[in-house]
């Protein structure tokens, strides 16, 4: 079962040891292609979790798939968490050690969702507006929402910026709504 | 008045005595004296036999004893005992009466105290019945008026709601007839300008 807080120690530990390394962004993409993996590949998943494959087979088996396509502190981050059984933590290292990333860039992730796609430059005009506004680097994962009608939906830790034609319907359905009610 | 008439009568043996002589005198004095004045109201056509006149009163001497010892004496003592009786029958009737009249007198006060009585609780049974008559009365029209003003509160509510929920119901129609109308006329072009409006005028709350 997944632990937040051993995911937490975990990351802080890799995190910590990147950075003095000056390899965070390698061991991050390290991580981030092992999740897809895991995510994506059952059998893979399957023989990572499995409690009855034994850890020396899961090692030398990850050893031999990852070795040399991963840093050696990725791979010995890897063979750690397989030796102290805890393989159902991985994907919350990798999220862990992300948040850690931009904590320590002073990055925020953004949700910046459309009804259509955007293009390259007004998505660029539009990070550097919302960096300029925010105040801190924006790493931004764009998705498309038709239900939207119109407008972007742009979502930051616990704040929502709404210039979608939706969320401007939805806003003038509550404050009508709320003119009614206060009428009776 | 027998023992009276007892004390001055005679006593019966002289009395028969008498007679006993008048009779045998006057028998004797009619068969054997001849008298010149009675012979002459014979004559006369008026037969007076002066002898048998007193042997009758002597016979009468005679019986009367007889009589009154044999029938009055009887007769006057079963009177007596009838008077005697009648008196007892009539104190006892008189008791009785009196008695009649003590019991109609107490049944008469103990009517009378029993009507007022009867009156007097037929009287509190009407108060606390017209009482309680009043009260269920004012308890009767202060549900039904508490009836009719909830009544008239839920109407209103109802209404309030009824209005609210149409009104709700236009703001909703009429909201997405606008989205729809939006919906078909948006396009990239415009999306881009919404976009460019957006970059425009977004703000962070401070």
């Amino acid at each position: 079962m997944a632990n937040s807080g051993v995911a937490r120690r975990y990351a802080q530990a890799l995190f910590s040891t990147a950075l003095s390394h000056d390899v965070v962004k390698s061991v991050e993409d390290d991580l981030n292609s092992i999740v897809g993996l895991l995510e994506n590949d059952p059998e893979f998943r399957e023989f990572v979790i499995a409690p009855y494959t034994g850890r020396d087979a899961k090692i030398a088996i990850l050893e031999k798939l990852f070795s040399d396509r991963v840093t050696a502190l990725t791979m010995q981050a890897l063979r750690v968490m397989l030796e102290k059984r805890r393989e159902d933590e991985i994907i919350g290292i990798r999220n862990e050690y992300v948040t850690l990333r931009r904590e320590h860039e002073g990055a925020v992730f953004a949700t910046i969702t459309s009804a259509y796609e955007i293009d390259g430059k007004q998505s660029k005009e539009l990070l550097a507006k919302l960096e300029k506004t925010i105040g801190k680097k924006i790493e931004a994962e764009f998705k498309l929402d038709t239900t939207l009608i119109g407008g972007i939906r742009v979502a930051y830790g616990n704040y929502v910026l709404d210039g979608s034609v939706r969320g401007t319907l939805s806003s003038l359905r509550d404050k009508l709504r709320h003119d009614l009610l206060k009428q009776q | 008045m027998s023992n009276s008439q007892k004390s001055s009568g005679a006593p019966p043996a002289l009395l028969f005595v008498a007679g006993l002589v008048l009779m045998v005198g006057g028998t004797y004095a009619s068969l054997n004296l001849k008298i010149e004045a009675i012979e002459k109201l014979n004559e006369q056509g008026l037969p007076l036999d002066l002898g048998k006149t007193v042997a009758v009163i002597g016979v009468f001497l005679i019986l009367f004893p007889a009589i009154k010892s044999f029938f009055l004496n009887p007769l006057t003592e079963a009177i007596e005992t009838r008077n005697h009786q009648l008196e007892d029958t009539f104190s006892e009737a008189e008791n009785l009466r009196a008695e009649m009249h003590k019991l109609r007198t107490d049944y008469e006060a103990r009517l009378a105290e029993t009507e007022a009585e009867a009156r007097f609780q037929i009287q509190n049974q009407i108060k606390e019945a017209q009482n309680l008559r009043q009260q269920l009365m004012t308890e009767a029209a202060e549900r039904a008026d508490a009836l009719v003003r909830q009544a008239q509160m839920e109407i209103e509510q109802e209404k309030t709601q009824a209005i609210a929920t149409i009104r709700t119901h236009v703001v909703d129609l009429t909201l997405a007839a606008a989205e729809k109308v939006i919906g078909e006329n948006m396009d990239t072009d415009k999306n881009r300008r919404l976009i460019a409006e957006f970059m425009d005028t977004v703000e962070v709350a401070s």
